[in-house]
């Protein structure tokens, strides 16, 4: 199929889409073949990773052996989703995959309008800069939410990721519904005598101060400043200096909306909350949030209309009403400039809005 | 079936990881491909990152090769990145030349981290997709190809990444790299009668974002030219409205896309080529394009300017004019969102 595609310079799959069978509501994925002489459909299963995508040796040779016994043998490690997809497996065979990937302690989910899975970067796992512990959130993610990840019930998919800084490896701000940022907000820590250190090894410190974008930084041959007030928390001079740590007054902003397709193209994700604290192992006051924002993605966007089209419509003003958050200016990038109002929205001139 | 969720998070963890999680203090580059992270107890972690095939696609076969090379060299234990490289973590540091040997035989290239050619993110393209416009796999090789040096070596000013999505649908995330290749339809989508009375013709409609597709009685419909944007989101929704032709479909070009909130912050990437035809299997006209813009980059840039940030400096009007790309009515933004990337001062750079 694929040597057909390259020499007829297209595609040779046919329409598609997910299916939920009786049992299992998301996790498959079914394609026809416009070529049926070549190959019929090719139907692929889509597995929830462990956390950070870390993988024993034995558990990835169990998923092989499954591919083996009931597919063609070809692994996509992972989708940009994050997930394991199996390829190839025949309709009647699919629910045997799940069962056979549930006795490997692996499960399935994450297609449709459902959430989906995470993405989350490595965090405290194997990186100096991570902010939040990243994987501990997934997890507890999922013991709260696994049922909306494997019963699809919105009018749209939502997708979350977390990423332990502001150096946002997991493309949160650009990918997904919500995003969740680690920040803190104190200012970064300089070690005196680690820099001394750093410096004599052949450390460029000038150049550091020189780009930091919000030129907070001062350096005078031999003494490094940081002005707190002017200080954005951007991670550039963490990511480059060792003898430079983050603060320690962290927790996680709250970006919706962001999205790659839908009616309006690609948006970036907007701050909803600056800094939400993290209360482990629970994280309740972090997963109340998220649930009143798919909860008000349920109740008030329109079929296929992705989180970030329906933001665009409604207005932020609105989405933080009903989402129930304390308006900030954090929020925004400034202050609107235009002079029309919503002033019957719930304020002292009555009225609700209609959404 | 459903409902026992994802495996607990200490069951994957190398123990290296286990014994030191949360307590990182510093990382360095020590050699290309090769990151050390250090732990406040003092113990430091060796990981050896390893480019993939194109779209992480393997085969059970080479899977199992991985696994092995895991078992001997980190512990039994490895982890995939954001980006579908590789990572084996915890590897005796005294072994790392034989593993980068082993993993040379298998065909994995080891590089990719700092300031250089990250591994190419691409989508599965025409080796299973229904929407593929192009083949997203194919060009992210050949680039990955012609940018071979900028892997194994840190002679970037910053971190490269280029992102290949075959269509606008963007599994690919084409918008989001510093270089972003995406495929595009270019005609319209064929209505079959027969096949589109059996959707959800309400649905067809609503999904359409201009308004285009408009109902044909008794039970069909029919797109306006002048309306359709090529969004593909209709034929996502209905059997009956294929898009696709080999004449007309090809890729556009996105540059100075990235998320971290260093230098300007996060952005999508711009145009700066909108269509290139599709010459399988090497697409020379796209790999020659990228090679153009890294180069110039490479040579302009400031010490951690990534692309974009780059671009804002010297400001649009130059780039083109240094690049020698043509620019077009195509690169004036004609949907809804237009006024956000149209100039309204006049500081202009002549």
């Amino acid at each position: 199929m694929y040597e057909e595609s390259l020499s007829r310079r297209q595609t040779q799959w046919g329409f598609g889409g997910y299916v939920s069978l009786p049992g299992v509501a998301a996790g498959f994925a079914i394609r026809a073949s416009a070529r049926p002489e070549i190959a019929k459909g090719a139907n692929f299963v889509r597995v929830l990773p462990p956390a950070g995508n870390f993988y024993s040796a034995a558990m990835l040779g169990k998923v092989c052996d499954i591919a083996d016994r009931y597919a063609y043998g070809l692994l996509h490690l992972h989708s940009t989703g994050g997930n394991i997809e199996i390829l190839g497996i025949p309709t009647e065979q699919l629910l045997e995959v799940v069962s056979a990937l549930n006795a490997q302690g692996l499960d399935v989910g994450s297609t449709g309008d459902a959430y989906r899975n995470t993405v989350e970067c490595v965090g405290p796992a194997r990186c100096d800069a991570a902010l939040i512990d990243t994987l501990g959130i997934r997890d507890a993610w999922f013991r709260r939410f696994l049922d909306d990840v494997q019963f699809p019930r919105f009018p749209h998919k939502l997708k979350v990721k977390i990423s332990g800084c502001p150096n946002d490896c997991t493309r949160a701000v650009q990918k997904s519904c919500i995003a969740l940022i680690g920040v803190f907000r104190d200012a970064p820590k300089i070690n005196g005598e680690q820099l001394a250190v750093w410096v004599g090894e052949g450390g460029d410190i000038a150049h550091v101060a020189s780009m930091c974008p919000p030129r907070a930084m001062e350096w005078d041959g031999g003494r490094l400043t940081i002005d707190a007030e002017a200080c954005t928390h951007c991670m550039y001079c963490i990511n480059k200096c060792p003898a430079i740590r983050p603060g320690d007054d962290r927790g996680v902003a709250v970006l919706v909306g962001s999205k790659l397709r839908g009616k309006y193209g690609p948006l970036l994700g907007r701050v909803l909350v600056p800094f939400v604290p993290l209360t482990p192992p629970a994280y309740t006051e972090l997963f109340d949030l998220l649930h009143r924002i798919d909860e008000v993605f349920d109740e008030h966007a329109r079929r296929k209309e992705r989180l970030g089209d329906f933001l665009f419509r409604i207005g932020i003003d609105e989405f933080s009403r009903l989402v129930g958050v304390e308006p900030s200016p954090h929020q925004m990038a400034e202050p609107r400039s235009n002079v029309f109002f919503h002033w019957a929205a719930g304020g002292p001139v009555g009225g609700e809005k209609e959404v | 079936m459903p409902g026992i969720g994802v495996p607990p998070v200490e069951a994957n963890l190398p123990p290296i990881v286990r014994r030191n999680y949360g307590k990182w203090v510093s990382h360095a580059v020590p050699r290309p491909g090769v990151l050390k992270h250090v732990s406040e107890s003092g113990e430091a972690c060796f990981t050896v990152r390893v480019g993939m095939p194109s779209n992480a696609r393997v085969s059970t076969a080479l899977a199992r090769r991985i696994c092995d090379l895991a078992t001997r060299f980190s512990e039994g234990y490895l982890r995939m990145t954001r980006r579908h490289s590789l990572e084996l973590v915890g590897v005796d540091p005294a072994r790392i030349e034989e593993l980068i040997e082993e993993l040379r035989a298998l065909g994995l290239p080891v590089g990719g981290a700092d300031r250089s050619f990250h591994n190419v993110v691409c989508c599965t393209g025409w080796i299973h997709c229904q929407f593929a416009a192009t083949d997203a796999p194919a060009i992210a090789k050949a680039i990955s190809d012609a940018l071979w040096e900028g892997f194994q070596q840190e002679g970037y000013p910053a971190k490269l990444k280029v992102s290949v999505a075959a269509c606008v649908n963007q599994c690919g995330e084409g918008s989001t790299a510093d270089i972003g290749v995406i495929g595009i339809h270019r005609d319209l989508p064929r209505v079959n009668d027969e096949e589109v009375a059996k959707c959800e013709i309400p649905l067809i409609l609503f999904i359409c974002p201009t308004g285009a597709i408009k109902p044909k009685p008794p039970k069909s419909v029919q797109v306006d030219p002048k309306r359709c944007i090529h969004c593909v989101a209709c034929v996502g929704q209905c059997v009956g409205m294929p898009i696709g032709s080999p004449e007309t479909d090809g890729v556009a070009i996105y540059v100075g896309g990235k998320a971290g909130n260093q230098g300007g912050g996060p952005a999508f990437g711009k145009l700066v080529i909108p269509y290139l035809p599709n010459r399988p299997p090497r697409w020379p006209e796209v790999v020659q394009a990228v090679r153009r813009i890294v180069d110039l980059w490479v040579r302009e840039a400031r010490r951690d300017e990534r692309i974009g940030d780059w671009i804002s400096r010297i400001g649009w009007e130059r780039f083109f004019q240094k690049t020698g790309l043509p620019f077009s009515e195509k690169h004036l933004d004609g949907y809804v969102l237009w006024p956000m990337s149209a100039r309204t001062g006049v500081r202009f750079h002549w």
